[in-house]
């Protein structure tokens, strides 16, 4: 007992050492893909918060930008609009449309977002009390913009697609042929399509949308345009590098897509797994 | 001070992801020795989780500070002669200009190496993590003598 004691004595630096380190290995194992504690995280209202007000300054060196963006998005949504009353007018589907919106948008503002690591990840001014879930979509104007992870009262943390453990499923707008796209680090432009077979013709400018297969996104939100192809001879699958649509340097405003029928999908694909 | 400085200037930094210098150690290589080690490497704890908390990377930082806290002891006794007898905070001023280089590069790049290796948590990228913490560290030690020489005059 005295010689354990000793023992202890003499390296007591060290065992408060392994003892620290243990803990740190700990919290990071168990939150290693994504952050799962609301307080431990940008999803802490009182780290959100400041966060929101370096953002506010932050905001005003790219307003000019912002607003040419919303410009524009405002005329092709007044365009699309002006294209529908036309083509309903004379439908009697008219009904029928209004009574299968199947999701609602939600606008939230980005209030920090990270870049430069393997595991980004970005945090927006909408929570639990706003009815935003764990696994909802997120998307802006010019793309697909991640998914919902870690959800706090007020504040969430979304995954953006550049993060090594996203995965998102797209097709090409033109046929319909589906893939996934995922991010291989370090260059936050460009993002690696796979499962392309080798039969399908891919020109440089494709555009790739979300497939609407996975409950999280409808289909036809851009994500990626097609920068490079090559494929092997003898290779069954293109090996296709895209452009993001989606800047992550300038990224301010967000929406959030709430889909109705997401629990229902979710659940019907989770018990057919089984 | 350091803190707020790492998050709302040095976080940004990125060239391709590469140069990510995390001058918050500062506070750390900062330290008096005169401290208990415990003590010292539980504030390195508390530092590297509010480091956590604001980057959305638990564990990552509370391991690196950690183990700087735990080695800084027995770096500066053993390139100091009397290191024990120091009460004031380290800084260039107070130890010889040869062994505070040392004494920081030595420390900068572990603590930097833990990070990069941490938050990759992967070999997948190794050849891109060894040169974040190349360019982050060498960085990062020209910041700090910066500031130590800017301090001193």
């Amino acid at each position: 007992m005295n010689s354990l004691l000793k023992f202890i004595q003499q390296y007591s630096n060290f065992l408060v050492f392994l003892i620290l380190e243990v803990v740190a290995f700990m919290l990071l194992a168990t939150n290693r893909e994504y952050p799962k504690s609301v307080f431990l995280s940008t999803a802490n209202r009182a780290v959100a918060k400041h966060y929101e007000r370096v953002n506010e300054v932050d905001q005003y060196f790219s307003l000019r930008e912002e607003n040419a963006r919303l410009y524009e998005e405002n005329i092709r949504l007044q365009n699309e609009l002006i294209a529908w009353r036309n083509h309903m007018e004379d439908s009697v589907e008219q009904t029928y449309l209004y009574a299968h919106l199947d999701y609602q948008l939600m606008p939230a503002k980005v209030v920090q977002v990270t870049t430069n690591r393997l595991h980004n990840t970005l945090t927006i001014n909408k929570g639990l009390r706003d009815s935003v879930y764990r696994g909802m979509g997120v998307f802006n104007d010019e793309g697909v913009v991640g998914i919902v992870s870690t959800v706090g009262q007020r504040f969430s943390v979304v995954i953006p697609i550049i993060h090594t453990k996203s995965r998102i499923s797209c097709m090409f707008a033109k046929n319909g042929y589906y893939g996934t796209i995922e991010w291989q680090g370090q260059d936050i432009r460009h993002v690696k399509v796979s499962d392309i077979p080798n039969h399908i013709a891919v020109n440089i400018g494709d555009t790739l949308v979300t497939s609407g297969l996975t409950p999280v996104f409808p289909a036809n939100i851009p994500v990626a345009v097609v920068e490079k192809d090559t494929l092997m001879a003898g290779a069954s699958y293109h090996q296709i590098t895209a452009s993001l649509l989606t800047d992550y340097k300038h990224l301010h405003y967000v929406y959030i897509i709430d889909n109705h029928a997401q629990v229902e999908q979710e659940n019907l694909q989770r018990e057919e797994r089984n | 001070m350091a803190i707020a400085l790492q998050v709302l200037l040095f976080n940004r930094l990125s060239f391709y992801g590469l140069c990510h210098p995390q001058v918050y150690i500062l506070c750390l290589l900062m330290l008096p020795i005169a401290l208990r080690r415990e003590l010292e490497m539980l504030i390195g704890f508390a530092l590297g989780l509010v480091m956590d908390i604001l980057c959305n990377t638990l564990g990552v930082h509370i391991a690196a500070c950690v183990l700087v806290t735990f080695l800084r002891q027995p770096l500066l006794t053993s390139m100091v002669q009397n290191a024990e007898r120091l009460t004031t905070e380290i800084t260039m001023a107070t130890i010889p200009m040869a062994a505070y280089i040392r004494y920081a590069v030595i420390l900068i790049v572990a603590h930097q190496a833990m990070v990069s290796l941490l938050s990759a948590f992967s070999f997948h990228h190794l050849g891109w993590t060894f040169l974040q913490i190349i360019i982050s560290s060498a960085l990062c030690v020209g910041l700090i003598l910066g500031y130590n020489l800017l301090r001193s005059k």
